[in-house]
């Protein structure tokens, strides 16, 4: 039974190009449409959803074989470069992923950015955004994977800086912007490289060129890192993670959209679609996963003491986007694309349970002036407790699963001390995960305004209630039944779904354990946080300021960068300006002082000239 | 008898008068003037090669051609000359070539 023939993959491209037609169409009319253009774009995601699902059906009933379409783009010589699209295991299921989250954030956002003076542009920044994914989830040449990249982090400048007008918000743009690009040079660098190994940008030609031996292992290991380098950029591994909390400058809806379940993970994304040629590295996969499983660290501690609430869930993403790394790191393909889509979606409907608890508390965003509030907005506590089990992988939630396969490749990879480091990480992470929801939604009010606090309207709440179902429920999708062989076979044909006992119930052990300790310190008064933090000291104070890391920059920009700059800046004037440009026009200038004194004016000064020029002439025509 | 050695001498000496008149007259029309002489000296020297050069009868009238050329532009190149040095004159009240350095570096 054929039940994809409405629309078959091989037309995936139209879901990225309704998205582009809306973005069009929004910014051109959006101010004479009504719902000023949102309603284009918002029904451009439905129909690249709806599209989405044609589209799965059909690469489902065909077998799960690759689709390819390539359509010559321009030729050098012998050397063409191709636009194409590729409908595949792994960009299926991303494909899913951003159409199901951007749909639910674009409605969302028509609630919470109600009575927005720019709504319409931020409708138009949400179909571009949207446009810019799918192109990159779909591309099959990294050159148009590039553009695509870039085009999302332009997305994501203009939409973390879409309040312009607060300093902090636009210094946020350009923090991220800027400390993506450091990345994205790393990534053009290792594009080139491997074209020139094998004079092709395909992506399966390359993996192909690879795997017969066609590039030499150091262009390979040179050209993995480099990507590598433009996947930590854009999700923010250490230590280019420095932008994603700011990032939280931008409204809610788009923190969650862009900061948790979509972009960031585009590096993730790109280092599973590059994975064979990593593999093929050798050393490059244990760098992955160490700085995957040192940001997990890191990124965790830090959200243990953050008080803001997006900036815990922004080190929480950076945290988890390190998880997926480990598990790319230890080859577990599958168990870090399961992480990819249960992540997404829990940490989509924190966000914007985050975004209704802004919304009901006027903007607050500090949760130390929060409290009780589970009392006041019910459905919103639900399903952020629900999002917030998720991640701490709690089962049988979706995060419960992917944590799971992760720590199996790990613990199969690895080796135990890796392991155990993981499993600190798990710990960490229910932790804060408790933390947060006990110190919002639990307790008495803290601050009056906490006590007149308010349920958001039913287009803010349906949204993470649809979500919440679905960090349930995509739990299952995960386990196999009868001829389904689960989510990680259908994305990595070579994947076996397992469960080591011993494993799962250590893992829940140690979320529960997580999850109970931060009961004792924040849900009762038995143990005391600010007691704790004072008997941490020095280390505490380390932390709260997120290691230092921002003032180490600062401190590198200021002296270094901008004394080089300097350096290069009066170079620039002294030998290049003054010397090489105006030193020339200026030598003109003198040599005309002294040679236009040749033409006197004088009528026989010129006649005699003449008249010796030419005697010599025929003196030498004479004698010679 | 006279030869082409008396033409070739006549019409040197007169170039020479020309270059000298050129170099040393201060006056525009006396510099024109020389020119002029200049233009005769070659017209004597090209009547002189045309008649002892020893051509043909239908090759000696070439350069009895060409003088009447020369006689022909030159008195096309005076008229325009002297049209320009007399508005030189009206312009400036003088025709020395001395006080006219425009031009000057």
């Amino acid at each position: 039974m054929n039940l994809g023939h409405i629309v078959g993959a091989e037309f995936a491209w139209l879901i990225p190009g309704l998205c582009l037609t809306a973005f069009v169409i929004t910014l051109v009319f959006g101010k004479f449409l009504p719902g000023r253009g949102s309603y284009i774009s918002i029904a451009a995601i439905l129909g690249a959803f709806l599209l989405f699902c044609s589209v799965f059906l059909d690469f489902v009933s065909n077998g799960l074989t690759p689709v390819s379409v390539d359509i010559q783009w321009i030729y050098i010589g012998d050397l063409g470069i191709t636009w194409g699209f590729q409908v595949d295991r792994i960009s299926v299921v991303m494909l899913g992923l951003v159409t199901l989250i951007s749909l639910i954030v674009q409605v969302y956002s028509v609630g919470y950015m109600d009575g927005e003076p720019r709504f319409g542009w931020y409708f138009t920044l949400q179909a571009l955004f949207a446009a810019a994914m799918l192109v990159l989830v779909l591309a099959d040449n990294l050159l148009f994977l590039y553009i695509a990249w870039e085009l999302v982090g332009l997305g994501s400048y203009l939409l973390i800086g879409f309040w312009y007008e607060r300093r902090s918000a636009s210094e946020a743009a350009k923090k991220a912007f800027i400390t993506t690009r450091i990345g994205d040079v790393g990534l053009l660098i290792g594009i080139i490289l491997l074209f020139k190994a094998t004079g092709t940008f395909h992506i399966s030609s390359i993996i192909h060129a690879a795997n017969s031996g066609g590039i030499s292992e150091n262009t390979l290991i040179c050209a993995s890192l480099l990507i590598f380098l433009g996947a930590m950029g854009k999700s923010a591994q250490f230590p280019f993670h420095v932008w994603l909390p700011d990032a939280m400058e931008g409204p809610t809806p788009v923190s969650a959209l862009i900061h948790a379940a979509t972009m960031v993970v585009a590096g993730v994304y790109l280092v599973a679609r590059m994975l064979p040629l990593f593999e093929m590295a050798p050393g490059v996969l244990p760098t992955v996963a160490v700085v995957g499983l040192f940001t997990f660290l890191f990124a965790g501690s830090i959200a243990l003491v953050m008080t803001d609430i997006k900036r815990v869930l922004a080190y929480s993403t950076v945290s988890h986007l390190g998880l997926m790394m480990i598990s790319l790191g230890a080859a577990g393909l599958a168990a870090a694309m399961i992480h990819l889509v249960a992540h997404g979606v829990s940490k989509a409907l924190l966000f914007l349970g985050a975004g209704n608890v802004m919304h009901g508390m006027n903007n607050e965003t500090n949760c130390l002036n929060m409290g009780g509030l589970q009392k006041k907005m019910p459905i919103t506590a639900y399903s952020f407790m629900i999002g917030a089990l998720s991640l701490a992988g709690i089962a049988p939630l979706a995060g419960f699963f992917s944590k799971d396969e992760i720590l199996l490749a790990v613990f199969h990879k690895m080796g135990p001390i890796f392991l155990t480091l993981t499993l600190i990480g798990v710990f960490l992470s229910s932790l804060y995960m408790a933390r947060l929801f006990l110190i919002v939604f639990r307790g008495n009010y803290r601050t009056e305004r906490a006590k007149k606090a308010e349920e958001s309207p039913a287009i803010m709440t349906v949204p993470i209630v649809v979500l919440a179902i679905f960090a349930v429920t995509l739990g299952a999708v995960v386990i196999p039944i009868a001829n389904y062989q689960g989510l990680g076979t259908f994305i990595d044909a070579s994947h076996h779904f397992r469960m080591l006992s011993w494993l799962t119930v250590m893992s829940s052990l140690i979320a529960i354990c997580g999850m109970a300790v931060g009961w004792l310190y924040y849900g009762t008064s038995r143990l005391s946080p600010e007691k704790m933090s004072l008997r941490l000291g020095a280390f505490y104070r380390v932390i709260i300021n997120k290691y230092y890391v921002d003032e180490i920059y600062q401190w590198v920009i200021d002296n270094l960068i901008l004394a080089f700059s300097k350096f290069l800046a009066v170079f620039d004037r002294v030998v290049v300006n003054d010397t090489g440009i105006d030193g020339a026009g200026m030598s003109v200038l003198l040599s005309a002082i002294k040679v236009r004194l040749i033409h006197t004016g004088r009528l026989y000064n010129y006649s005699t000239a003449m008249v010796f020029g030419l005697l010599t002439v025929a003196i030498f025509w004479w004698f010679i | 008898m006279i030869e082409l050695l008396h033409f070739q001498v006549l019409a040197s000496a007169l170039f020479c008068l020309g270059v000298y008149g050129v170099l040393a007259r201060k006056s525009a029309v006396l510099i024109l003037m020389s020119i002029e002489l200049m233009l005769n000296a070659v017209n004597i020297n090209l009547v002189g090669y045309a008649a002892f050069r020893g051509f043909e009868e239908h090759h000696r009238s070439l350069g009895h051609v060409l003088v009447v050329f020369v006689i022909t532009i030159a008195a096309a190149e005076l008229a325009l000359a002297i049209a320009i040095i007399l508005r030189l004159y009206r312009n400036r009240g003088s025709v020395n070539v001395d006080n006219i350095e425009l031009l000057k570096g």
